[in-house]
Order: C-alpha cells, then sequence, then structure tokens
C-alpha cells in the first residue's frame, strides 16, 4: 500500500453547524494501479484530491504515504519528493517552454536526478508524445491536449511514485481523452506507478483498475 | 531551472513589467541621489571649512549676556580678569596641543617706514600721529601663528625661552617690513612709543612725551593663509587691509608688550591730573591677555568647551573657531535641510510606490507562485526569486539613477545656492582673531561639489538597494499567505 486516507474529515463551519465535504473518509491506493474516483461537481472529490496531495489538511484523520503520515513527513517535502500532481487547467508556467516547465520541479525535488536534467525532461516529453520542436516552445503556443502531456511530464520529472490528477481530461476531446488515459494506464502497468483521478468520466472509471464514487462527502466502491 | 534562473529569466522573459518596475525606480532612484549627493556634497563642505576654520579656541568676554544686563546691573558689575594661572590650567587639558596668551599695542616709528601694500610706495603718507606697527605679544617661543601657517618663519629663528621670560628686546617682523627698511636678521630697528594727549577744544592731539623701543630682528616671517586667501577672493581691499596690517605686525616677548602699555599709562596720568585722581587707589595692571588654545583636533572643540566653561569667572565664554561655521553657511546649511526632507520623502515614497508596484506585478502571477508552492518549493526561495527579480532591475535602476541623480543634483545646488547667496547679505566677511583662514560665504559655496567618490556612490548603494528591499517586503508577506489550493484548484 502506497498511499492510505484514514477517517478524514473535511467540513466548513457555517455559522453553528459543521457542513461536511469529507465525513470519515477511509480509502488506500496501491502501486502499480490506474485509479479512478468519480463524482458530481460539489461532491468532494477534489477536496480528496487535495488531502491525498498535501495541498490541504484534514480537520482531523491522516493521510499516510508508505505507511508515514503525511504531516511527519512535512506537507512540502511531501509534494517535493513524492506526489506529481496534475491539474484539470494545466497550471503550467506561460512565461516558460515546455521543457523549461518539466525542469522546474527537478530543480525543486531532493530525489536524486540524473545530471543532464535538460535531456531527461526532453526524454519525459518525447515518451509523453511531445516531440523536439514542440518541447521548446512556449506553452502557450501548445494545444490543450499538448498542454496537459506537458503538465504529466512534469508530474513523473521527480521520479515519483504517485501521480494525482485533478479532472485531466476535463478540458479535452473524446480523442484527447484516451489518449490521456492510456498514458496513465501505462504508467501504471508498465512503470508501477499508482496513478489516482479525481473525475466525474465515465470512461475513465470505466478503463481504471479500480474506482471510487463520491457521494455527499462519503466515499464508495464504483459498480 | 533553480530559483535564482528562474529569478533572471522572471526578468528577461516579462519585458514590459522589468521596464516599467526600471522606470519607476530610476525616477525614484534619481530622487534619492540627488538629494544624497547634496547631503553629501554639504558635509563635505562642513568638514572642509571646519578644518580651515582651525581648531584653535579662545576665552572671551559673552558679549551677548553682558549687554542683556540693565544699566544698572552694569553700574555695580566689577568685571573679573582671565588670569594667566587660569590660561596656563586650562592650557594643561588634554585637549589642548599647545596654547599661548598675548597682549597687542600699536606703536610709531620715525625710523623706520611701514608696508603699505603692493604698488602704494608712492602715496602721500597719512597726517598726525601714526601708530602703524602692530606688536604682538608671544609667551610660547615658537610662535603660534607659525605653527598654525599663518605665517612662515623664512630667516632666523624664533624666541628661546629665555627671551620670551626675559622680555628681551628681540622681534620677528615679516620680511616685507624689512625689505623696505633695508633690514636684516641680526640688525636693529626702533619704534616709538609715544604719549599723546587729547585736546578736547580743538580736537587735535598733541604729542606728550615719546620713548624709543629698540628692537633686535631675530627672524623673519611671510604670510601664509592671507596670501593664498587673497588670489582666491573677489573681496580684495579687506585682504589688502588685513595683509597690510599683518606685514606690519612685530612679534615680541609678551614683557615688552607690558613694559611699554606702563610707560604709557603712567606718562598719559601726568598730563592728565583728573584722569589720575580717578584711577588713583585703583590696583593697576597691564596685563590684560588674549588666550589661544590649539587643540588637538576638531572634534575636541566640544568637550574642550564642556570642560573650561565651569572653570571661567563669570561673563566669559569659550569662542571656538569653528563655531563660526554657521554663520558663514547659511546657503548651504539651508540646503543640507532641504535635501533631507527630501531624502526621507524620497524614501517614503520609493518604499510606497515600489512595494506598490510589485506587489500588482505579483497579483498577476499569483497562479506561478501558486505552481511553485504545489510543486513544493520552499517559500523562502519563492521569496528569494522574487527578491532577484527585483534586485536586479533595483541594482539597473539604481546604477544609473546614480549618474543622471548626482547631475541633476549637480544642477539643481548650483540654482539654489545663487538664488540664496543673492538673498544673504554680501560682502559681510567673518574674522577673528582664533581664526587661521579668514572665510567668506562665497569661499564656503566655492567649497562646495557634487562629485561622485566612494562614500557617495557605497551610500547612495546602500540606501537605495535598503529601500528596494524595504518596499519588496509587502509583496513578500503576500507570498507567506498565498494558499496553492485556493489558486490552483
Amino acid at each position: 500500500m502506497i498511499l492510505e486516507a484514514k477517517d478524514l474529515n473535511y467540513y466548513y463551519q457555517d455559522g453553528e453547524q459543521r457542513r461536511y465535504i469529507l465525513k470519515d473518509t477511509s480509502v488506500s491506493f496501491e502501486k502499480g494501479k490506474f485509479y479512478a474516483i468519480l463524482g458530481q461537481s460539489g461532491s468532494g472529490k477534489t477536496t480528496l484530491l487535495s488531502l491525498l496531495s498535501a495541498l490541504d489538511s484534514p480537520q482531523s484523520g491522516t493521510v499516510s504515504f508508505n505507511e508515514e503520515d503525511i504531516k511527519k513527513i512535512g506537507y512540502e517535502k511531501y509534494r517535493r519528493n513524492n506526489v506529481g500532481i496534475i491539474f484539470q487547467s494545466y497550471n503550467l508556467i506561460p512565461t516558460f517552454t515546455a521543457v523549461e516547465n518539466v525542469l522546474v520541479p527537478m530543480s525543486i525535488t531532493e530525489n536524486e536526478i540524473p545530471e543532464d536534467s535538460k535531456t531527461v525532461a526532453y526524454n519525459l516529453l518525447d515518451f509523453i508524445g511531445i516531440g523536439k520542436s514542440k518541447a521548446d516552445r512556449f506553452v502557450n503556443k501548445l494545444s490543450g491536449g499538448e498542454q496537459q502531456r506537458v503538465a504529466i511530464a512534469r508530474a513523473l520529472a521527480t521520479n515519483v511514485e504517485l501521480i494525482l490528477a485533478d479532472e485531466p481530461t476535463g478540458n479535452l476531446d473524446e480523442e484527447m481523452e484516451q489518449e490521456i488515459i492510456d498514458i496513465f494506464k501505462k504508467l501504471a502497468h508498465e512503470h508501477e506507478k499508482c496513478v489516482i483521478v479525481v473525475t466525474h468520466s465515465n470512461e475513465i472509471a470505466l478503463q481504471s483498475d479500480q474506482a471510487f464514487h463520491l457521494r455527499k462527502g462519503v466515499l464508495s466502491s464504483y459498480e | 531551472m533553480n530559483f535564482i534562473k528562474r529569478g533572471f529569466l522572471g526578468i528577461t522573459r516579462k519585458k514590459g513589467k522589468s521596464l516599467i518596475l526600471l522606470a519607476v525606480i530610476f525616477i525614484l532612484g534619481n530622487l534619492i541621489s540627488g538629494a544624497f549627493s547634496i547631503q553629501q556634497a554639504t558635509g563635505n563642505v562642513e568638514s572642509s571649512i571646519k578644518e580651515r576654520l582651525g581648531t584653535a579656541a579662545t576665552v572671551e568676554m559673552d558679549h551677548e549676556k553682558i549687554n542683556a544686563l540693565s544699566e544698572e546691573e552694569l553700574g555695580v558689575m566689577e568685571f573679573e580678569d582671565i588670569g594667566v594661572d587660569l590660561i596656563k590650567q586650562i592650557g594643561e587639558l588634554s585637549y589642548v596641543k599647545y596654547f599661548d596668551y598675548s597682549m597687542s599695542t600699536y606703536l610709531g616709528s620715525e625710523s623706520i617706514e611701514s608696508y603699505q601694500g603692493e604698488g602704494m610706495e608712492d602715496e602721500v603718507a597719512m597726517t598726525g600721529p601714526s601708530m602703524d606697527y602692530r606688536l604682538k605679544g608671544i609667551n610660547y617661543a615658537p610662535v603660534i601663528d607659525f605653527e598654525e601657517q599663518k605665517g612662515k618663519l623664512v630667516d632666523g629663528r624664533v624666541f628661546t625661552q629665555e627671551e620670551v621670560d626675559n622680555g628681551t628686546s628681540v622681534a620677528i617682523i615679516s620680511k616685507k617690513l624689512a625689505d623696505k627698511n633695508n633690514l636684516h636678521v641680526g640688525d636693529t630697528f626702533t619704534l616709538t612709543n609715544a604719549v599723546y594727549t587729547y585736546d578736547e577744544e580743538t580736537g587735535e592731539e598733541e604729542l606728550a612725551t615719546s620713548r624709543d623701543v629698540v628692537l633686535e630682528i631675530i627672524g623673519l616671517f611671510e604670510p601664509q593663509s592671507i596670501k593664498e586667501d587673497q588670489g582666491e577672493s573677489s573681496d580684495g581691499g579687506m585682504f589688502d587691509w588685513m595683509d597690510i596690517e599683518y606685514q606690519n605686525t612685530v612679534y615680541v616677548p609678551n614683557a615688552i608688550i607690558a613694559s611699554e602699555n606702563k610707560y604709557n599709562m603712567e606718562e598719559y596720568m601726568k598730563t592728565d591730573a583728573e584722569f589720575a585722581a580717578a584711577m588713583e587707589g585703583e590696583e593697576q595692571t597691564f596685563e590684560y591677555y588674549t588666550p589661544l588654545f590649539v587643540l588637538n583636533n576638531r572634534e575636541d572643540s566640544e568637550a574642550f568647551e564642556e570642560e573650561v566653561t565651569p572653570l571661567l569667572p563669570e561673563f566669559y565664554t569659550v569662542i571656538n573657531a569653528s563655531d563660526q561655521y554657521d554663520s558663514i553657511a547659511g546657503p548651504i546649511e539651508s540646503m543640507s535641510n532641504l535635501s533631507k526632507y527630501v531624502l526621507i520623502a524620497a524614501v517614503i515614497a520609493t518604499v510606497l510606490i515600489t512595494g506598490l508596484v510589485v506587489l500588482l506585478f505579483l497579483r498577476d502571477r499569483k497562479r506561478e507562485l501558486g505552481i511553485y508552492l504545489s510543486l513544493g518549493e520552499r517559500r523562502g526561495r519563492v521569496v528569494g526569486q522574487i527578491l532577484i527579480e527585483v534586485m536586479v532591475v533595483a541594482v539597473i535602476g539604481i546604477t544609473l539613477s546614480l549618474f543622471s541623480g548626482n547631475l541633476l543634483a549637480g544642477q539643481v545646488s548650483d540654482t539654489l545656492m545663487k538664488a540664496d547667496s543673492n538673498m544673504s547679505d554680501e560682502g559681510v566677511m567673518y574674522y577673528s582673531e582664533i581664526q587661521q583662514t579668514n572665510l567668506t560665504t562665497e569661499d564656503v559655496l566655492d567649497s562646495y561639489e557634487v562629485n561622485l567618490n566612494s562614500s557617495y556612490i557605497l551610500g547612495f548603494y546602500g540606501i537605495g538597494l535598503l529601500t528596494i528591499l524595504i518596499s519588496t517586503v509587502i509583496p513578500l508577506i503576500y507570498i507567506v499567505r498565498l494558499n496553492p489550493k485556493k489558486i490552483l484548484m
């Protein structure tokens, strides 16, 4: 088990009432698998992802990475060394080229990075389907699908075992969506990564190794 | 792609914003640079003028305090003298390099001609009793005027302490006076101590009696500081007069002056019974000394004054040579004050405006900063990246404004000084016995110079970069409070 969430509670205080986004949520994930968490808008799936990626902290409950509480690891350090995050709106730095965007996390992480990091970045982008000519373009000159590929390459750049993606295909057409799903499957099955995707797409859920359904803050297996 | 490289990329990839920031820093930098240049220049003037004013101090009657007394108070008031013992006590203080106390008197001569200035030889001599020669008494044998470069011994020697103590009839005169009368070291010359009576009805003075004062020349001197100043100032007439006065000065031991004063007074009393009756019973002293203390350092002036003041009799005060700076440095002082306020205002404006500009730029880059934080970048490094971006631009802006602000300061201060010196009372000259140089407001303005020197450059970079650094602290708080989840999700 690479990642485990136990009894997560996350709520907003609304006067004297607590409005729960997540209530006693527990779930675990393994390496080499591609997971999907489905839910409608406002179901709490993005909140769950932000807790799993340490972009936020729960009011109670724990998230453990390789059986160590990420709070103990340190949220910043956990993000830096253990997890790659992919966002729906890509969140690339527009003034940098594709390869420069991939190089950014490589300079931040404490994980071992090959000396020739630029070549690694080019290779990563190539693996994801971005050739050298596009790798040297500013990211705002790339299509949505290409930008999302760059974002995936960036998530992989620090050689992490855990990839978390928030609606990664939300802005893409069906063809592009399938290409991204294929990349995730490849990462999980061929490269032993744990890929967790938060989505409202049934297509992703159907192609995942295991899917969960999140409704009113309660997580259940997706049938 | 570490934070340093990202910082530099931030500058080059966002040229428009970098140029706006550069323009803001350049404009504000000019204000700071200009004000700082003027501050530096006025500071330099103050120290150089005070240096030229010398480190001398004296003790004088406090005229301000005496003038404040009512006539009744003045009538019953008895002013104590500064005695030699007190002068010596003050002279023993650690601040004092050397000291002297002297009397002076004026004598005439029938055997030698006085110096009347260059090209004045053919002028008609003044009628009436002539007292052209100023005898200046000496107790400090090496002569303070020579030690302090007011005059320079060009031939012969200074006094020996034995000559001073015994009141030997020896003298040091100016080379020009000697040349005019074909006198040399070892020669003797004769001055006349003449006693005149004054007829109140006719207003005429009549010679009552006289005696010869024969002095042996042991040395010749040439004036130094007055001669130098003469060439620099437009006020030639005043300096001519001062030069003539000094060329006709005869340095002698104090005892000679005391003896001549005594003779003059005693003989005069013989001719004026009324005056003699009035003086009867009064303790007669012919020794009224003016002390002169040369201090080790100009910085010792205040401490010296503080230590000496309690020792003085009532109605005496300490006068330092550098005290006169305030009275001749009006235009500089007003400019110094103005530049001080401009500097403070410019620093505050820079902190606010630069801070606001950086903050506005950062708001535009909120998402980018959120991305760094989501990737686990340390907040300190994100702060470092922003600091690099701002400080690199600031160094360029400050370097440019270093030169332009300095030029600007030169122009502005020239205009201000011209306006200010036109308003001040021209032609007023400040002279005192304790001054080694005789400076005017014009000298002060002449010594004002805005230039680029290392202390200015270092000081300006220090103030400029510190100001920009402080102004970047506001955006830093903004970065520290950023929540990547709220920005990105």
